[in-house]
């Protein structure tokens, strides 16, 4: 068909943009034809469906380091009225522009940062973490200020001392001049030219790249096998955080396997809840069971698990809270699975609250302001009233809000009663001149203060699962995704009692293994929480907590005594270079306890909720050398869920794994299962199978 | 006019076109970091001449900004670049959701990808009016192009992806 010559018009009409007379004439041929009516009609809808589906699509926005470098400056003090004459912007405007000016002038000495020095300090900040894990690498910038953080990768093999930037700062930028050269001290002066090609990126792969993807999930270094007589001692921290288990099964509903880095063994195992028995006596806070028998993805190998019951508390019988909701309201978070989620899941704990509790609300986008004074729990209407009122819209800046949470918990604190601050986003904080390490640093110092930490995690695409999980762990809290209604009613109605009390603080484990039984073992999962040996006993270093009613569980694989090694496990140490000589094998006197038959010893360490020493308790393991198919039918549900997650994993142990064998297992081992919870995990299991087999 | 409320609209308008410009740089340089710059100078910009820019409605000189800044860095071997939707589709879709909202993800995804194939400067004119809402003079202003030129290239897109011409480059027209 040709084209008349003012066709587009029609178009341009449909669309709105033609007026005058042009306008009026189209505007009744659309009248009195129905045929050109039609057009325009089908015109019209075209351009809305065109509009859904841009705005669907997805996007990047700028980096944290190049928005804090904006936040800064556009900062007031920055800027300067301009006179009515339109003189320059006062000093900044006139470094700047001198910057641009020597940048363009200058076009291929591009400034950059030099690589990071790696510094211990993170590690330092009391969290027990060796400093081999430190999170974060302060990156320097040639004149020696701190530039900003990265998070730490270790370098790829084979590329000495790489710079690990990872796509945080970029690296040649033009407007890095003009900002450095705006701000710098001596302004004008250019930063030294760039590091030589290729060694901007790291090597290994795949790299969590947050170029093109706005979530941000750790890299997890499974953690291998190690030799009892090189380790006999494994430490860790617990964790009660299940977001992990929430987020797989987000990917698996879309049909999507999830992302290996997003897959926390620990947080899978310890999302369902067991049937351990509660302690007996009412002065400890927590009663342990343990268990082992045969591995069932490798049958030389056996399977201990760790299992932690905290003590119920009789809702009824509770101590008051004082609760703090802490609301991202920013932009972001006005899709229908976030904000509106969030309403109805903080409304189902509102609804459970009484009298003795109180409860603020914080919200923080753009500005942060209390939208509810300390009220009491009784005063349904007025709290989920200002639940209502809450919407969307705004930037964020996270660091005012958890400021004034903090500040607000500590002015309605109740002592011997709850004080928890319940945070609430997607994430993206978008703290603006906030890095990230400092956000951490002020959570860790807020938690001082006896104030508890529940982050409730909502939405995807923006999802920020690596700072959300360091926020609960910094502020002695517990972190939850949800996803649905479903969850929000696991997290708030049934498991209220441990999402709202804290029964044991700063729990830590050590278990001792006895060589004369066992030659190597793996942890499963608790990558994140590993403690150095010495931390163990050190009541400065911060652990997790356990909540009222909470279950744990930890998972061992071991090799025993006389069995061969899996190819490639433990890696061996080199002989000392300056230490005497360890004496022959045939020679060594063997400790008392080899003899006593035991496989191990766990200990554990807690403090009170509002205690600084802790105390201990021992449980020697003798193994009886159950099959596995005699084991519980929790220990084999456990084991199930844990092969789920080393499958999503491509874990390099999981050899002797199949889906079916999961199924199986778990398909066995279902239990009463009130709550549905592990008929649901069967079928995600069914669907992962699915998913993994279509690649 | 204080320097707080400036600072405050200038932290209101870059968290509001963040997004919508590296998209926008991202669909002309066809390199994410690139695009990044591009959209960072243009904020640098806008620092500079606050004062001269209309509050309520910065898109166009936002996006006349970046355009200039993104073309300058786009690769040596074509001009212009169609987006490269290999990297818009490595993103997480915004939203697994229930089967009624995937077909409609569906149709979407399948609409981004119509529109992929389109010519540059097409692509370019439907992205600016129908996801970042210009108007047809803002789109001339931002892209140098005539209000006629863009009425035209926005004609045959739409005809385009609705099937009913063919797929060679349009003439452009003789008042263009």
């Amino acid at each position: 068909m040709n084209p008349e010559p003012e066709d587009w018009k029609v178009t341009a009409f449909a669309l709105g943009e033609l007026d005058g007379e042009e306008q009026a004439a189209l505007a009744r041929r659309a009248a009195a034809e129905p045929a050109f009516a039609a057009r325009v009609a089908a015109i019209r809808s075209q351009g809305d469906s065109l509009k859904a589906a841009l705005a669907a699509e997805p996007g990047p926005g700028l980096t944290d380091d190049q928005r804090a470098r904006l936040a800064a400056s556009a900062a007031p003090a920055n800027l300067r009225v301009v006179a009515p004459r339109g003189r320059l912007l006062g000093l900044f405007g006139k470094i700047a522009v001198t910057g641009v000016a020597a940048a363009l002038l200058v076009a291929v000495a591009l400034p950059t940062l030099s690589g990071p020095r790696r510094e211990p300090t993170t590690a330092a900040i009391g969290t027990g973490r060796p400093a081999a894990q430190a999170e974060f690498t302060e990156v320097y910038d040639r004149a020696g200020g701190v530039a900003g953080l990265a998070p730490t990768t270790p370098p790829a093999p084979g590329v000495a001392g790489a710079p690990l930037t990872r796509g945080y700062l970029s690296q040649n930028s033009t407007s890095q001049a003009v900002l450095r050269a705006a701000l710098a001290p001596g302004a004008g002066r250019l930063a030294p030219a760039r590091p030589p090609a290729g060694s901007g990126a790291p090597t290994e792969s795949p790299a969590p790249d947050d170029g093109h993807n706005t979530e941000g999930y750790d890299r997890i270094f499974e953690n291998p096998f190690l030799a009892v007589g090189d380790n006999p001692l494994s430490t860790f921290s617990i964790d009660v955080d299940t977001a992990s288990y929430a987020n797989v099964r987000r990917f698996l509903t879309g049909n999507m396997l999830p992302p290996p880095d997003a897959v926390r063994l620990e947080e899978l195992v310890n999302y369902f809840p067991y049937d351990y028995a509660a302690p007996t006596d009412a002065k400890t806070p927590f009663a342990v069971h343990l268990e082992v028998a045969s591995c069932p993805w490798q049958s030389k190998h056996r399977l201990i698990r760790v299992g932690m019951k905290g003590r119920e508390i009789d809702l009824a019988r509770r101590p008051p809270s004082n609760l703090v909701f802490l609301l991202d309201v920013s932009g972001s978070m006005s899709d229908p699975n976030k904000l509106p989620l969030l309403q109805s899941a903080l409304g189902l704990l509102v609804n459970q609250l009484t009298e003795n509790d109180r409860v603020s609300m914080v919200v923080y986008a753009g500005a942060s302001g209390v939208v509810l004074p300390p009220t009491a729990g009784d005063r349904k209407q007025e709290i989920l009233g200002a639940l209502e009122r809450l919407h969307a819209g705004g930037s964020t800046n996270g660091a005012s809000g958890i400021s004034l949470a903090y500040d607000t918990a500590r002015a309605g604190f109740i002592s011997g009663g709850t004080n928890r601050v319940i945070l609430a986003t997607d994430g993206d904080f978008n703290v603006g001149l906030t890095s990230r390490g400092d956000l951490l640093r002020l959570i860790e110092d807020k938690a001082k203060s006896g104030i508890f930490l529940t982050v409730l995690g909502f939405g995807m695409g923006n999802y920020k699962d690596d700072m959300l999980e360091r926020l609960a762990d910094k502020g002695n809290g517990n972190y939850a995704y949800v996803d649905s209604l479903n969850e929000a009613r696991k997290v708030m109605v049934e498991q209220m009692a441990g999402t709202l009390i804290t029964i044991a603080k700063d729990v830590k484990v050590q278990i001792e293994f006895n060589p004369a039984r066992v030659s190597a073992y793996r942890l499963l999962g608790y990558e994140n929480r590993l403690l150095a040996k010495e931390d163990f006993n050190d009541d400065r270093k911060d652990a997790g907590e356990i909540g009222a009613g909470h279950t744990v569980t930890a998972l061992y694989e071991i090799v025993p005594a006389g069995v061969a090694l899996p190819a490639g496990a433990a890696a061996s140490v080199d002989p000392l270079k300056y230490a005497p000589q360890p004496a022959a094998a045939a020679a060594p006197a063997p400790a008392p306890g080899a003899g006593s038959g035991e496989t191990c010893t766990v200990k554990l360490r807690y403090k009170q909720p509002d205690g600084d020493t802790s105390a201990l308790m021992t449980f020697p393991l003798s193994d009886a050398d159950n099959a596995f198919d005699r084991a519980t039918g929790d220990f084999r549900f456990a084991a199930a869920v844990a092969g789920y997650g080393m499958l999503l994993r491509h874990s390099e142990h999981a050899a002797g794994l199949t889906w079916d064998a999961i199924t199986e297992i778990a398909g066995s081992s279902l239990g009463a299962d009130r709550t549905g919870y592990r008929k649901e995990f069967l079928e995600l299991a069914r669907k992962a199978k699915a998913l993994a087999a279509q690649k | 006019m204080a320097a707080d409320d400036t600072s405050t609209w200038l932290r209101a308008t870059v968290d509001a076109f963040e997004r919508p410009l590296v998209r926008y740089a991202l669909s002309l340089t066809g390199d994410l970091e690139r695009a990044r710059d591009a959209v960072q100078e243009t904020f640098l910009e806008l620092v500079r001449h606050a004062p001269t820019v209309d509050r309520h409605r910065p898109a166009p000189w936002l996006f006349t900004v970046c355009r200039t800044r993104a073309i300058d860095r786009a690769r040596k071997e074509s001009h212009m670049q169609t987006t490269d939707s290999a990297a818009l589709a490595a993103q997480p879709s915004p939203a697994p959701a229930p089967e009624a909202a995937a077909a409609a993800r569906e149709e979407a995804e399948q609409a981004r990808r119509l529109l992929a194939r389109l010519p540059a400067k097409e692509q370019e004119v439907v992205r600016l009016r129908f996801q970042e809402g210009l108007r047809y003079k803002e789109i001339a202003a931002v892209t140098g192009l005539t209000v006629n030129h863009v009425g035209v290239l926005l004609h045959g897109a739409l005809a385009r992806l609705r099937g009913e011409a063919d797929r060679t480059d349009a003439a452009a027209p003789a008042n263009a």
